[in-house]
């Protein structure tokens, strides 16, 4: 009787040991990709940047390339203008993204779904094309000009190559994911929970505020901080719509590696771009873990 | 004082289904009228238009007088109960109670006492700090009801609100639901496809089949002398034999029986309980099978050409399977063309 009961108690053990190392196996290799790929150049970067090496060969603590970053004038700039960029683009996007996100849960027919194809669209097409086709349409003497000349008005101030290129640029480009983020967030909002509202006395206003808001507050720090990393490290649309000077963090490591040939410099900048990517990841992380705690 | 007047409404959705075809009906003051129908007889969709969450396609709504025809439902004196997954989760058993009540600015000491005599009302008094994800599905559905009990709706509108609960718990439920519509003398409209719901918690039940009201009337009426086919086999257990009428005699196999009616095709209608067994020499039909319930027996006959028939017995240990028995029904109904013709 006991013999029974122990074997019947140690099969699922076995299996379940069985299993560990494929399960470990698995688990290992992103790990392994992570180390490889982001942790171990991280640290890399970070520790040549902070131990460097003298003519003489001595190598010793030296903090003097970021006492460098954080005294220039100009790179200050750059931070402000990334971080400026990032901000605007975040708040343009949920404006943007949640109108239409609740446009496409909630209205029923054959538009939604055209919509939701536009919307989906720029996933599709690669930042350059997006940037030549902004500068055909809104750069100088394009087709925004042109129309407005055939009509006699004057020509636009166009946002070209002025902080506010990038911006347009890149909001255009996280628009799907935002989207697909909030609507699949949206989901998950039940219309009865929402029709009992409603039943109760609560207007759309209401209903929006009180009972999908804190439904999809998860999904909106979500998409955020997806599309907020991104800008926040973006390269491509930056360096072609933006300006010159002050030009945002992606352009400017580029230009300090390649053009001002300074390697720890650009190290220097990466690791400050990786410092506030981490401060957001943990910005969120910490109200994922408070929402799911309410 | 409240009283609910549905006059000539229809519903017809964009894609052509006319879920709800020109249906009238007037609810009393106090009284639980029960809507009965089988799947996609438009019951859902009458009791939203009273809720206000569709509109009519053509027809007027009226609680107390009031056209509400044309009202968003959160203008309307009503409160419906929906099936499921209507709480918020995101609040506790409290704030989905309290909501309605701070969207009408009522003070809070004031909500703090109703939500809790409401809490008290539906048996859940001292749950008001749990999270709607850790009651059981009776709880939330009485913390639904609570959620529309507490502002004081003068419609209540209950869509087959225990659908998704047990056996047992829904037979409890409807006895607690019951007794509060009573005490509070809240005019209820309440849409179930269970038809022992509808019989033991209704003062009137409309049965409902394709948009239409197929016959409304007391519970006990409508079971006794049901007006069509349709309702005499959707409500309760009924035997349906479709035979032939020549001189007074209405024959389906070796079946007949005297029936005082015109010759030509006829529907008769014969209760389980109305239909007696005897033995004979000639028998009529033969015992298919046997169901010894305690109380009573049910038994399973064939006629002769298949037709399965049942009868309600108080021995069952008389019969047994390939016995031939007689057939004596005390009461009958009969319809042709969807007429009851007659009754016995
Ligand atoms: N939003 C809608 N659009 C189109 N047709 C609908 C819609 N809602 C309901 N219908 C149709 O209307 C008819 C009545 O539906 P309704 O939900 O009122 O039935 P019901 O009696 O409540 O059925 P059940 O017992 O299954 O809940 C059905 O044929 C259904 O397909
Ligand atoms: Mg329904």
């Amino acid at each position: 009787m006991s013999e029974f009961v122990e074997k019947a108690v140690s099969v699922p053990t076995e299996t379940a040991a069985g299993r560990r190392p494929i399960g470990l196996l698995l688990v290992a290799i992103p790990v392994f990709l992570v180390i490889w790929l982001v942790i171990w150049p991280a640290i890399n970067a970070i520790s040549r940047t902070i131990w460097r090496t003298d003519a003489d060969g001595h190598s010793s603590f030296d903090l003097s390339s970021y006492a460098f970053f954080f005294s220039d004038r100009y790179s200050l700039d750059n931070l402000a203008v990334t971080l400026w960029t990032t901000l605007v683009c975040a708040v343009l996007l949920l404006v943007i993204c949640l109108p239409i996100a609740l446009y496409l849960r909630f209205s029923h027919g054959r538009l939604p779904a055209y919509v939701q194809a536009l919307a989906i669209l720029p996933m599709f097409v690669p930042s350059i094309i997006l940037a030549f086709a902004f500068i055909r349409v809104l750069g100088p003497n394009g087709m925004v000009d042109i129309l407005l000349n055939a009509v006699g008005l004057p020509k636009i101030r166009t946002p070209y190559l002025t902080p506010w290129g990038p911006v347009i640029g890149l909001v255009w480009d996280n628009i799907p994911l935002t989207v697909l983020i909030l609507l699949s967030g949206l989901g998950s909002v039940a219309n009865q929970s929402i029709e009992a509202a409603r039943d109760v006395g609560a207007n759309t206003i209401r209903v929006f505020w009180h009972i999908i808001l804190p439904r999809i507050s998860n999904s909106i720090l979500v998409a955020l901080s997806f599309s907020v990393l991104g800008i926040f490290s973006s390269f491509t649309l930056p360096y072609l719509l933006g300006p010159a000077s002050p030009e945002m963090l992606g352009p400017f490591m580029q230009r300090t590696l390649r053009d001002v040939q300074d390697p720890i410099g650009a190290m220097t900048q990466a690791v400050v771009a990786f410092g506030f990517c981490i401060l957001f990841g943990l910005f969120y992380v910490r109200s994922v873990a408070r929402n799911r705690g309410k | 004082m409240s009283v609910l007047h549905i006059a000539e409404v229809t519903k017809t959705f964009s894609g052509g289904t006319h879920a709800v075809n020109s249906f009238s009906l007037d609810v009393a003051d106090g009284e639980l009228v029960c809507l009965l129908g089988p799947s996609g007889s438009g019951k859902s969709t009458l009791l939203r238009m009273v809720g206000g969450f569709e509109q009519p396609t053509s027809g007027r709504i009226t609680i107390d007088g009031e056209d509400v025809t044309h009202l968003p439902p959160e203008r309307r004196p009503t409160g419906m109960v929906f099936q499921s997954h209507a709480l918020w989760t995101h609040m506790n058993v409290f704030k989905n109670l309290a909501f309605g009540l701070k969207l009408r600015r009522m003070p809070a000491g004031e909500i703090r006492e109703k939500v809790e005599a409401v809490l008290e009302l539906v048996g859940l008094a001292g749950y008001g700090d749990r999270m709607t994800n850790q009651l059981s599905g009776g709880q939330q559905q009485r913390v639904a009801l609570a959620r529309s009990l507490v502002l004081e709706p003068k419609i209540l509108l209950l869509d087959e609100p225990f659908a998704s609960l047990d056996q047992h718990l829904r037979e409890r439920l409807r006895e607690e639901v019951r007794d509060i519509q009573q005490r509070l003398g809240i005019t209820t409209l309440f849409v179930t496809h269970g038809q022992d719901e509808a019989l033991s918690m209704a003062d009137r039940i409309v049965v409902m089949a394709n948009g239409k009201t197929e016959q409304m009337g007391r519970p006990d009426v409508v079971y006794r002398d049901p007006k069509t086919p349709f309702v005499a086999g959707f409500i309760g257990t009924m035997n349906l034999v479709e035979g032939e009428v020549t001189n007074g005699q209405f024959t389906r196999s070796d079946f007949t029986f005297p029936l005082p009616i015109a010759d030509g095709p006829a529907t008769l209608a014969i209760r389980p309980e109305a239909l007696d067994l005897t033995a004979s020499d000639t028998p009529k039909a033969t015992v298919h099978r046997v169901t010894d319930y305690g109380s009573h027996g049910l038994v399973d006959l064939d006629l002769a050409d298949g037709t399965r028939l049942k009868s309600m017995v108080a021995h069952p240990d008389l019969f047994r399977t390939g016995q031939g028995v007689d057939l004596k029904p005390r009461a009958v109904a009969a319809y042709r063309n969807n007429q009851q013709i007659f009754r016995s």
